[in-house]
């Protein structure tokens, strides 16, 4: 028989009534829609990565490192503290005489001459100039100057401010300040570091699940080599591998020591669903292997992939804190929520609870936000998960 | 029961009664007396060459016993004999040592000795210094006497050569003059010697026990056999030492005169009692301050050093107790430890080091960005004080009032770089002289109160638009890298071996670089003088080169000297007779425990 | 099935080969080296050498390699080269402390995990379920270093219920009286997770079509649970509390820090800071014995359970 294909508009096409269906992904916003919870724990979300991304540009938080408060200051609905910390008298008297005898070091006149002894007596005429010079005259005028503006921020005690809003920490930089800072680094490495370790757990646990025999053979030797060194050592090795000390060797120390966990479950669930009839069947209808694994499994899998991708977020953001703990977290020039909590260990003790409060508190916030708003994307993106029945 | 049982009871309670009544006699050390103390750090062991930390050290310090030790109270802290019978005897050019021994002194009983009682001779004193040298034992105190004894250079190297350390080998700086006297023959004149002999590393041990129990590194650091007050009881490595009063101890009678304030009560209380009191030293080991804090408060432990992250919970910004610590009785034991703390510049690095002008106008600048008073105060918790002079207080030479010529002043810094072409590039950061980006690489340990550290030495560069690069690592990497010359700065300690001065200008003498001298610097002038000062006794003569000497550091700035740090000691109000000492590790002999408290 | 465990147990050796190269590669390049830490305050080059020497690290690298496969060979790894001590004495001593922590809390955790996440899927949509996985979410999200502090500060110190910190001599002692407040701990900080993950597994099964089918022959709810769902939705779980053993001994080093206990997770971080190669190597030997071992045990416990899983 002629096809009919081959001859364009012979027969008049009757117009059936198209439905398209709805695609997973539309019936699954659908759902979230009507989940309370779920919103709100998405609009958290978003409200802090909008947070992380003013604060990385530089619109918010840009100055958490200037030391506007005193040391310790409290919260401003706390109060300035009674005293302020004075100063340690200088080493008192209390300590015996311990030399015998000789000449007192202030009126000590040393027969050692100074190299640099020329140099010095210009500086020193230069400062004690009038401040009434012209500003020509005098050759380090702008240095002085800078150098007087930010003593006057950094290094004057009164004009810094007895109290912050939420307090400030060691230094006297803000806390709210660091906080919103801290947000973006921890939320970035969390973030970075979830997606690297699924996606190497996940690829390698499929193909070792899947094929089985040698490949899965090689693989778990892969992994058995890998769980088996001490963390601490294997954090060593990858730190000393990536020289550079910044926060993305953070994101690479978690990615490439996390993956196990995620490996070890993927597998187990492409082994459970390798021997089910579906796939059995996609095998009769000829699906080639890569076809199997990731168009017919892998959707029956995903939800534990993006389960395990919510609980590695929150896990990295909390393993940064260890990190910081045993002191291989971000450089001293960043600030994290690890950091914080890090310092904020012994400041607990002292009483001074605000920078445990903020940065916990905030980290506790976010990290319940994903959580819940995962769980609700599981529930809708699987019907046959839906939660009422 | 019968009659008969009756009796036989009573007998038995009194044949025990009898005995324990006996018993006790020799044994003024009781033991329902408990001390409880503790360690930050995990103890490594306790052979006297193999000391490795002050916290082994204090529990060698309790079992073995040395020639001299200190006088408890004695300020500034001042020699008396121990194991000797008096002060050495020694010769118009300072060379010769000759000491006497006390008679009587036993090892505590042990299998080593095969039943029979030990007693101390001038041999075992040899002996143990003998094992210092020894290669095969590797003793970190080794350079106590190497170099100083007539002869003992030549038998370390033949024990180089053989393999095997020949302890039979007459060595004529240590002499054996009879079974009570040695004599030291010194190849050059030393007056620390006598700060040597009263060092724990020289502890006096028997030959029996190393023999009987070495290991397989020539060490016994497990079964410590003494003369001293205690012995090793439990033991439970990395947390919990146990020591028992030596039943053997010939003891001692405590006679101390009054030296501070308030030492007037505690020698009222502790004059003529026989020591050792306590009967038990029970030595925990707690990593973490919060632990040690809050066990030290419930009052798990009797004695606790108060380290600096949570001192101001103790201890007010006055430097006195809290009031409400005070109000239960504890008491507070607080002084300048006998320690420095200095940060340096690789010498040897062509940037940096060396005596060209530019490179010291760096340093100089460098050293003035510094705020060491912001250090004591933020990074130390007001735990500290500001260091000016090479020598610490408590220690023979130092100066009270010393004004170092290197302060904080960051603006005459900014002249004296800008003044030596360090230009500030477009970034703002400055540059070398020749133009190529500029960056200063600071070390530190990862942990806590290092990165503040970090943080204040950051800021200070910062202000004189230096840009510093952080170099991370672990301890034993940095300490590689240092010994080898190769760390470029750092924030260096160096605590006490003995309270002279000599033990802390040695560490800027340049022959040291590569051993304790860590910026490896190396200045004629003050080399030439530091050799002089090695010859002279202690004295307003050599003070003042002391002093020419510190004028020279501080002209040259191969470093910056930053702290001296506190010691806070907190007592329970059940010790009695507790007082610090600046150079002695533990004083568990000492002390008594009130007996109402038990 | 017994080809199936032989073939596993050979396969271990080339696994041990891969792990005994790594750890040599790392520790050589990485680990730092121990000599000047054990030379003292002031110390010579020439004093360096003899050290090393001593510690046997100036040996060509394949010299120190085949010291190493021998040393797992004949289970001696010598002594520890700060202190001395005999390495398998080393281990011997600290396993008991860590295990007296570590087991209880294990048992407790994967009993009060599964049974609350029973519980919870059983009222599956409710309020309850709701606010039960809320509870935990927030929980989870608080670091366990905060835990152990606020716990240690108010329960035992504040509160004295617990000690501080502590360790004594008697196993009943140490199990009831010091461990309690780790154990509590622990078991806070595993649980929110535990239940999260162990309640996704069973909600998997639940819907399961077998489940519906089950229902529709009027299989009460109740064997449905018990039976059913718990059989197949053990499987990940056993995976997953396997997975978590050998990585627990090193992990409540936390634990053993803040409460003195003489565990094996405090001894690993001490041998890395002292560059202890000899505890190192035995610890990551017998670790790596252990994980495979463990992974062992959990394929053919998925056999045992779920008959259609081959084990290839």
């Amino acid at each position: 028989m002629n096809d009919i294909t081959l001859k364009p508009s012979v027969a008049v096409r009757r117009e059936i009534p198209h439905t398209v269906s709805p695609g997973l992904w539309t019936l699954a916003w659908r759902r979230l829609r009507n989940d309370g919870v779920a919103m709100v724990s998405l609009a958290i979300v978003a409200a802090f990565v909008l947070l992380m991304i003013l604060s990385g540009v530089g619109l918010v938080a840009k100055n958490w490192s200037r030391e506007i408060g005193v040391n310790y200051a409290p919260p401003t609905f706390l109060g300035p503290d009674a005293a302020p910390a004075a100063p340690e008298p200088a080493a008192k008297s209390q300590e015996p005489a311990a030399e015998s005898g000789g000449t007192p070091g202030s009126a000590f006149n040393s027969t050692v001459v100074d190299p640099l002894a020329d140099v010095m007596k210009e500086i020193e005429a230069q400062k004690a100039a009038p401040a009434g010079e012209s500003k020509s005259v005098d050759p380090l005028a702008d240095v002085m100057k800078d150098i007087e503006a930010s003593k006057s921020t950094a290094t004057s005690a009164e004009q810094r401010r007895a109290t912050l809003p939420f307090g400030a920490d060691k230094w006297g930089r803000d806390v709210i300040a660091k906080t919103i800072k801290g947000s973006e680094t921890s939320i970035f490495v969390g973030i970075a570091a979830a997606i690297v370790a699924t996606f190497i757990g996940t690829v390698l646990g499929a193909v070792a699940g899947y094929y089985g025999r040698w490949v899965d053979d090689t693989l778990n030797w892969f992994y058995a080599v890998f769980s088996s060194i001490p963390y601490l050592l294997l954090i060593l090795a990858v730190a000393a591998v990536l020289q550079h000390k910044g926060t993305m060797t953070i994101v690479l120390i978690l990615g490439l020591t996390g993956w196990t966990g995620v490996f070890r479950l993927i597998r187990a669930e492409y082994l459970k669903h390798k021997g089910r009839e579906y796939v059995q069947a996609a095998d009769a209808i000829g699906a080639s292997n890569r076809r199997r694994m990731f168009k017919h499994i892998f959707p029956n899998v995903s939800h534990v992939v993006l389960v395990q991708l919510s609980i590695l977020v929150v896990a990295f953001i909390k393993s940064e804190v260890i990190l910081s703990f045993l002191g291989f977290g971000v450089p001293v020039d960043v600030v994290s929520w690890g950091s914080m909590l890090n310092e904020a260990q012994n400041e607990l003790l002292l009483g001074k609870w605000w920078q445990l409060v903020a940065a916990g508190g905030t980290m506790a916030l976010l990290v319940t936000a994903f959580s819940l708003f995962t769980d609700a994307l599981r529930d809708a993106l699987d019907p046959k998960l839906k939660g009422n029945n | 029961m019968t009659d008969r049982q009756g009796a036989r009871r009573a007998l038995a309670w009194l044949v025990t009664a009898a005995l324990l009544v006996v018993s006790t006699q020799g044994l003024a050390a009781d033991p329902r007396k408990v001390v409880r103390d503790v360690f930050p750090v995990a103890e490594t062991g306790f052979d006297p060459a193999a000391i490795h930390d002050l916290y082994s050290a204090g529990i060698i310090r309790a079992i073995f016993e040395t020639l001299y030790t200190y006088d408890y109270l004695a300020r500034p802290a001042k020699l008396v004999p121990q194991l000797a019978a008096g002060m050495p005897d020694v010769s118009a050019d300072g060379k010769v040592y000759t000491i006497k021994l006390s008679k009587g002194v036993y090892f505590q009983p042990d299998p080593a000795f095969g039943g029979k009682k030990r007693e101390l001779t001038a041999e075992d004193v040899v002996y143990s210094m003998k094992r210092l040298a020894d290669p095969k034992v590797r003793s970190p105190y080794a350079f106590l006497v190497e170099g100083k004894f007539v002869g003992l250079d030549a038998a370390i190297d033949a024990a180089k050569k053989s393999g095997k350390f020949d302890y039979d080998r007459k060595i004529p700086g240590l002499e054996v003059v009879d079974r009570y006297t040695v004599r030291f023959r010194m190849t050059d004149t030393d007056y620390n010697l006598p700060y040597v002999l009263a060092h724990e590393a020289l502890g006096v041990l028997a030959r029996e026990v190393v023999d009987k129990y070495a290991e397989s590194d020539g060490r016994v650091q497990s079964n410590p056999v003494g003369t001293g007050p205690y012995k090793l009881g439990q033991w439970v490595r990395s947390n919990k030492i146990v020591l028992d009063a030596n039943p053997d101890y010939r003891g001692f009678v405590w006679d101390y005169a009054p030296q501070q304030p308030g030492d007037d009560k505690l020698v009222e209380k502790m004059k003529g009692k026989k020591m050792p009191q306590v009967g038990r030293v029970e030595v925990y080991i707690m990593v973490e301050d919060q632990t040690r804090w809050l066990a030290f408060q419930s009052g798990e432990l009797d004695l606790m050093n108060m380290e600096g992250p949570l001192a101001p919970n103790a201890i007010g910004a006055d430097g006195k107790l809290k009031p409400d610590l005070a109000a239960k009785g504890v008491r507070l034991d607080r002084f300048i430890d006998p320690e420095i703390r200095y940060m340096y510049w690789n010498w040897l690095d062509p940037r940096v080091g060396g005596a060209g002008k530019p490179q010291i106008a760096l340093r100089r600048a460098l050293a003035m960005s510094y705020d060491a008073a912001e250090e004591a105060r933020v990074v130390l918790n007001g735990q500290a004080v500001e260091a000016n002079f090479p020598i610490p207080p408590g220690v023979v030479g130092h100066v009270p009032d010393w004004k170092s010529t290197i302060k904080y002043d960051p603006a005459t810094a900014n002249a004296l770089l800008d003044k030596f072409g360090y230009k500030r590039g477009a970034d703002g950061w400055r540059t070398w002289p020749d133009g190529t980006p500029m960056s200063i690489k600071y070390a530190a340990r990862p942990d806590t109160q290092n990165r503040q550290l970090e943080e204040l030495v950051k800021k200070s560069y910062d202000a004189i638009g230096v840009r510093m690069e952080s170099q991370r690592d672990l301890f034993p990497e940095l300490l590689k890298l240092e010994r080898q010359c190769k760390l470029f700065s750092r924030e260096a300690a160096w605590i006490a071996d003995y309270p002279d001065g000599d033990n802390f200008m040695q560490l800027f003498y340049g022959p040291n670089s590569y051993q304790s001298n860590n910026a490896c610097a190396t200045i004629p002038e003050y080399d030439a003088l530091y050799k002089k000062t090695t010859r002279m006794p202690p004295g307003p003569e050599r003070d003042r080169l002391y002093q020419e000497m510190a004028r020279i550091l501080e002209a040259y700035a191969p470093h910056r000297l930053t702290v001296m740090r506190y010691r806070n000691e907190l007592i329970q109000p059940r010790i009695e007779g507790y007082r610090k000492h600046p150079i002695l590790p533990s004083q568990w002999q000492y002390i008594d425990v009130a007996a109402s408290n038990n | 099935m017994w080809a199936y465990v032989v073939r596993r147990l050979w396969q271990m050796i080339p696994t041990m080969l891969g792990v005994v190269l790594l750890v040599f590669i790392l520790f050589n390049l990485f680990g730092g080296d121990p000599a000047y830490v054990l030379a003292g305050k002031i110390s010579n080059p020439e004093q360096i050498e003899n050290i090393r020497r001593q510690l046997g690290v100036d040996q060509p690298y394949y010299v120190q390699l085949g010291i190493f496969l021998k040393q797992i060979v004949t289970a001696d790894f010598g002594s520890s080269w700060s202190t001395n001590e005999k390495v398998s004495q080393i281990l011997a001593t600290r396993l008991g402390p860590s295990l007296t922590v570590l087991v209880p809390l294990l048992i407790l955790e994967t009993l009060v995990s599964l049974g609350l996440a029973l519980a919870v899927a059983y009222v599956r949509g409710s309020l309850s379920d709701r606010m039960v996985m809320i509870i935990c979410t927030v929980g989870l999200s608080i670091s366990i270093l905060v835990y152990i502090i606020v716990f240690q500060y108010v329960f035992a110190y504040k509160l004295g219920w617990f000690p501080v910190q502590g360790w004594g001599d008697s196993f009943l002692e140490n199990l009831v009286h010091y461990a309690s407040l780790p154990i509590l701990i622990g078991l806070v900080v595993a649980i929110a997770p535990n239940l999260r993950l162990y309640r996704t597994f069973i909600l998997d099964e639940i819907n399961q079509d077998y489940v519906r089918t089950a229902r529709a022959k009027g299989v009460g709810e109740n064997r449905i649970m018990w039976v059913h769902v718990l059989r197949n939705a053990s499987i990940p779980m056993i995976t997953h509390v396997m997975a978590q053993l050998p990585g627990l001994l090193i992990g409540a080093f936390l634990l053993e820090r803040f409460f003195s206990i003489p565990g094996i997770g405090r001894e690993v971080i001490l041998a890395v800071e002292r560059s202890d190669f000899p505890v190192i190597k035995a610890l990551t030997v017998y670790v790596a014995v252990a994980t495979m071992l463990v992974n062992l045990m959990a394929d053919l416990m998925y056999k045992a359970v779920d008959p259609r899983v081959q084990l290839k």
